[in-house]
């Protein structure tokens, strides 16, 4: 979809200044984009998202010419005929509460660990299933990331929740294969920056990307990294192309990302560098209430990414600004020299066009908060969006046989219902009870309906394949539901624990995707899919005691021997008066070996004599 | 039994019935009451006892254990599969089939030609496995056959009447031309012997470089020293060797990467596939009969070398391409990848060595690399890289092992024979190996799919080396084999249970055999005690 707007305003004092923003979306010019997004969160967070776009056209996909297209995924993409591909490394959690919407709508993020799916083009299920292998595999090697442990137990087909974001002909999306798998317990890593920033075509080495390390990337309070790749057609015609969208979005923490590398440990302050809040009566030389939370932020871009920005990407359309920071108007922001600032009208974000050899960096300074030009935090940042929903789920009950799940989804909207698909992947080893489903709504009383819609269950088969479980509901303004079910706990297999078994099993996110507003005159926000995942699970089971095996077969074999040589004594020997038997005693023993050591001095002395 | 309840420490007095072996029996027998003597009955019931313990012991036990612990080992054909590594079951053949191309000459005249240079030719005495066969063909469409490039005809000899004897070799077919005396051709004539000698001198010189190959193939293989050719030089097997090492493994289809890498941000786009289109296709269609190829590109920006300096030295080159950050993964697909790389940059080679200019090099089993000038846009057009895929061709046709010498026809047919025997040589040391390790671990499991693939490769073996006479049949045959024979080498699963020690096996066993063992034991062995005494006694009742 090509939105191209063109918004200019007339500075009316001074007409001379003509700002052209340009702001360009989907299929641009320039076969490569990228931008960074910053945002300031309350806090003292800051989040920070990239976004690199780069396409090639399919007849030079199909002849094999990569120019920014990647070549090693390329080549995988077409390996195993796959239509659209969606990888996610994600890592720590997303604080709706005070960080309010999810940025890109929540449709570029994934559930801890990794999360991959794809629409492949094959014939039979078989086929899928297989190319799905091999697509794993492939991918696996290239990201660094175990997603070869994606095998049909953590494989399923979602019926519901994902809908393919590119243009594709009817005739390929008939016979194309979705499957989604998910690895919840990967621990995403530098390892897997690395391959990332190699698909860029600038590297890291200039651009944006070139603020990217792991250190810092990492270390972030939310971070996720996602993959796109989808066929796009320009709606007025001309050829398809393939693009490969890359995003990263990190939630930073701004004290902790200050932290020279030098000295990365945390230790507290001295007293004399401890913010106190003074206003308190207790204040006093030893006594001090921490006044971190209540103060402005204060930081420049190479504290934070540990770097400057080394220029810009040259193969950019040097239309498009590739740095913006969504800031109120009243916020002071400075930057290197040569940079040229453009002021969105809205006045809630401004860009920065960069010139090509520079470094760049931003300078945002301490806002005062006393005095003559105190400014409050609406004045510092713009008021985070209110989520469509909120989720989050948690384990109930207790013991190591049985468990529940529940999840409370609020709608905090007042006036409008929220419908949305919520699924669940869950492993095998979890075998829940679909009729303990139930939901319970407080809110709006008085109102009873059922808010489960539709429900698309596949049980779980044991070591084939993992539960999959879609539900279409329908949440009413202000309320909030409370899906709770009840799950059995599976004894496993020896071989079949981790090394780490007493660590407890991940559990995926459930995913929530919000259907888009039938209502023609519903917010922009309401009109398009967006996503919400869950946090991921602990879910811990009964282990065995690893040593049981050897126990097992010194248990048994000591049972078997005992009753054996009863038993067989009896059957075997005679039993007679004590005085017929023959006499055994310590002094026959003893002189048994006296003499046998006697006998055998004898020959030693005997062999001796020989010698002489 | 009534002895318990009288003495609390009687259990010590319960013993069997043969006790009285104890050395110290006799005297306690003078104190001692003697037990109430058995009844037959009872002796005949305790043999079945313990006869009855150990037949099942013996009859059903010891089947089980064996039965489930047993690790399956396949049935290997190892005494065919050690022929075969020892060259016995098929000496390797290659003849070279020499096609003459005589219109003017007289039937019985050509014949004769051809039997006296062929004699010639076999008294020269090269080694069996590489013997030239001249041959007429007898019809105009066979003639025309064997210039087919896809014939078995090596190479055909077409004689010509001229001043003096003089050959030259065809450039772009497989053609030697051989101008003659009139008078040199008849029969029987001194004339006519040198002629043939000649014929014969300039045939062996023209396959003299496929000779030394293939005798330093069958020195490198597994076949034992008293089969193989002796007479080669220390000096051309190490060219040779040379050579052998730096030529990829051999596939039917080999994936060929183009790279372009530049330090910066530009040139970012190139007119490769143009220039692959020039100036390689002719050169892969030619090879097309042996391999097929598949081209992918790709432009990598921002690419740091793995060396700086401005002049690169010998050493440098080895170390030029930085793996770790340079995207050169091989191709996804079971073929080899091949790589070309150009690097746009100014760094030049310090002295190369002489068959490299001073711009390329080509690294070994890997693919090649040409240092270009940065051009002045940002756009590289085709005939700039003219020369870099001209060098990419050579490079490409020495890392596919072609020989050097001759037209480009002869060199495919003689890379086809090259292939046939090394990979025919390969499969066969592999079968040997595979004997060899399944006879030296007894303990390693041979599943069924290792036999499976044993056979199919001894099956194609048998068909490379029946076939070897029909070059491309041969090849197709010993590449089957060849992977046949490494998939069997390197099954996944006789590799997992490779190490299961000893003791292992005895800290399950001990805790159960030792107590049930030994009661056994001894019950068996007094037994036979018992029944020696009884027979003794009953010979000197009788």
């Amino acid at each position: 979809m090509l939105l191209l707007t063109i918004q200019s305003f007339f500075s009316s004092l001074i007409p001379i200044f003509l700002f052209l923003f340009c702001h360009v979306r989907g299929v641009s010019a320039s076969d490569y984009f990228e931008q960074l997004n910053l945002k300031p969160l309350p806090h003292l967070s800051l989040l920070a998202s990239f976004d690199f776009r780069s396409n090639t056209t399919f007849s030079q996909f199909e002849a094999q010419s990569y120019r920014y297209f990647p070549r090693s995924l390329g080549q995988i993409l077409q390996h195993v005929g796959t239509k659209e591909l969606h990888l996610r490394f994600s890592l720590g959690r997303w604080d709706a509460e005070s960080w309010g919407a999810r940025p890109w709508d929540g449709t570029r993020e994934g559930g801890t660990g990794v999360e991959l799916w794809a629409w492949l083009e094959a014939d039979t299920d078989e086929e899928a299933d297989h190319k799905w292998l091999t697509l794993t595999n492939a991918l696996s090697g290239l990201f660094c990331a175990s997603l070869n442990f994606i095998d049909q137990t953590r494989t399923i087909r979602p019926a519901m929740s994902f809908r393919p974001e590119g243009d594709h002909p009817n005739s390929t999306l008939e016979n194309t294969h979705l499957l989604h798998g998910v690895l919840p317990h990967e621990v995403v890593c530098t390892e897997n920056l690395t391959p990332f920033l190699k698909l860029l075509p600038c590297k890291g080495k200039s651009g944006i990307s070139s603020l990217l390390d792991g250190h810092k990337l990492f270390d972030a309070s939310w971070q996720s990294m996602a993959i796109d790749i989808r066929p796009v057609c320009p709606p007025s015609g001309g050829e398809c192309v393939l693009e490969i969208e890359q995003t990263i979005d990190m939630v930073l923490d701004i004290e902790r990302s200050k932290r020279p590398r030098g000295n990365p440990i945390p230790r507290p302050p001295p007293g004399h560098d401890l913010k106190c809040n003074t206003s308190k009566p207790y204040h006093s030389g030893d006594t001090c209430f921490p006044a971190d939370l209540l103060d402005s932020q204060d930081w420049t871009l190479d504290q934070v990414f540990g770097k400057t920005m080394k220029g810009t990407c040259p193969l950019t359309d040097p239309n498009v600004p590739p740095v913006c920071i969504q800031a109120p108007e009243r916020r002071d922001v400075y930057t290197t020299g040569g940079v040229t600032e453009y002021k969105d009208p809205s006045g809630l974000s401004r860009c920065y066009q960069i010139p090509p050899d520079s470094e760049f960096s931003l300078v945002l300074p301490r806002m005062p908060r006393e005095g003559e030009n105190a400014k409050t935090d609406a004045d510092e940042m713009v008021v985070p969006e209110t989520p469509l929903l909120y989720a989050e789920r948690s384990f109930t009950g207790h013991g190591q046989e049985r468990g529940g799940v529940q999840s409370i989804l609020t709608n905090p909207s007042p006036d409008t219902e929220v419908e949305f698909i919520y699924m669940e992947s869950l492993p095998w080893f979890m075998r829940i009870y679909l009729h303990t489903l139930k939901t319970r709504i407080e809110g709006i009383s008085g109102n009873n309906e059922d808010v489960i819609e539709e429900i698309y269950y596949r049980p779980a088969l044991d070591r084939a394949r993992g539960t999959q479980l879609e539900l279409r509901m329908r949440i009413p303004p202000a309320s909030t539901v409370f899906l709770t079910y009840d799950f059995e706990k599976t004894i496993l297999r020896y071989t079949e624990y981790p090394p780490d078994a007493n660590r407890g099993f991940d559990v995926a996110a459930s995913v929530i995707t919000i259907l888009p507003s039938s209502d023609p005159n519903a917010p922009p926000a309401r009109q398009k899919t967006s996503n919400l995942r869950t946090t991921s699970l602990l879910l811990s089971l009964p282990t065995p005691d690893f040593s049981m095996p050897y126990n097992v077969i010194i248990f048994t074999s000591t049972a078997i021997a005992l009753a054996f040589g009863g038993l067989y004594n009896i059957l075997v020997r005679r039993f007679v008066a004590a005085d017929e038997g023959p006499e055994v005693d310590v002094t026959g023993i003893k002189g048994k070996i006296i003499h046998g050591v006697m006998g055998l001095l004898k020959k030693i002395k005997g062999a001796k004599g020989k010698l002489e | 039994m009534s002895s318990l309840s009288e003495d609390p420490t009687s259990t010590t007095t319960i013993t069997t019935t043969t006790s009285d072996n104890n050395p110290s029996t006799d005297n306690n027998t003078k104190r001692r009451k003697q037990p109430p003597p058995e009844t037959p009955s009872h002796i005949r019931r305790r043999s079945f006892i313990i006869a009855s313990f150990w037949a099942i012991v013996l009859f059903l036990g010891l089947p089980i254990w064996w039965k489930t612990t047993t690790i399956y080992r396949a049935d290997l054909p190892l005494g065919e599969m050690m022929d075969w590594a020892d060259g016995k079951a098929c000496s390797p053949e290659f003849p070279i089939r020499v096609a003459i191309d005589a219109p003017d000459v007289q039937a019985n005249e050509a014949e004769s030609l051809v039997r006296e240079t062929q004699q010639t030719l076999d008294a020269m005495k090269d080694f069996p496995g590489h013997r030239i066969r001249l041959e007429i063909p007898e019809t105009p469409m066979d003639r025309a056959a064997s210039l087919n490039p896809n014939s078995n005809t090596a190479l055909v000899i077409r004689l010509k009447q001229g001043d003096a004897i003089a050959t030259t070799l065809h450039p772009h077919l497989p053609i030697l031309e051989v101008t003659y005396p009139s008078d040199s051709i008849v029969p029987g004539t001194s004339a006519a012997s040198s002629l043939s000698t000649y014929l014969a001198t300039e045939l062996r010189s023209t396959f003299s470089e496929e000779q030394a190959i293939m005798s330093y193939l069958l020195a490198t293989s597994s076949i034992p020293s008293e089969r193989r050719p002796q007479d080669f030089s220390q000096q051309i097997t190490e060219s040779l060797s040379k050579r052998m090492t730096r030529s990829l493994k051999y596939s039917r289809t080999y994936h060929l990467t183009f790279s372009l890498f530049t330090s910066g941000p530009s040139p970012n786009s190139w007119e490769i596939e143009e220039a692959v289109r020039q100036y390689m296709d002719p050169v892969l269609n030619m090879l097309n009969s042996i391999h097929n190829f598949t081209i992918d590109t790709q432009v990598q920006l921002y690419a740091t070398p793995g060396v700086q300096s401005q002049v690169l030295t010998k050493e440098d080159l080895s170390s030029f391409i930085n793996a770790a950050e340079w995207p050169l993964s091989p191709s996804i697909g079971g073929a080899p990848t091949v790589n070309f790389v150009v690097y746009i940059g100014n760094q030049t080679i310090g002295v190369g060595s002489e068959s490299e200019t001073s711009q390329s090099w080509l690294i070994p089993q890997w693919g090649s690399v040409y240092l270009l000038s940065p051009p002045p846009t940002d756009y590289v057009p085709a005939e700039l890289l003219k020369q870099p895929i001209l060098t990419f061709t050579s490079h490409l046709l020495s890392l596919l092992g072609t020989p050097q010498s001759g037209s480009l026809p002869m060199r495919l047919s003689t890379l086809t024979r090259i292939r046939s025997a090394d990979l025919l040589l390969r499969a066969s040391s592999s079968l040997g190996s595979l004997a060899r390790l399944s006879l030296a671990l007894p303990s390693i499991s041979i599943p069924p799919s290792v036999a499976d693939g044993v056979a199919k490769s001894m099956h194609h073996l048998e068909l490379a080396c029946a076939s070897s006479t029909s070059s491309n049949n041969g090849l197709e045959h010993a590449r089957i084999a060849e992977e046949e024979a490494e998939r069997a080498f390197f099954e996944k699963s006789m590799v997992g249970q490779l190490y299961f020690p000893d003791e292992h096996k005895i800290a399950v066993y001990l805790p159960l055999l030792g107590p049930v063992g030994v009661p056994l034991l001894m019950g068996l062995l007094n037994e036979i005690r018992a029944w020696k005494k009884r027979r003794a006694e009953k010979q000197k009742a009788a």
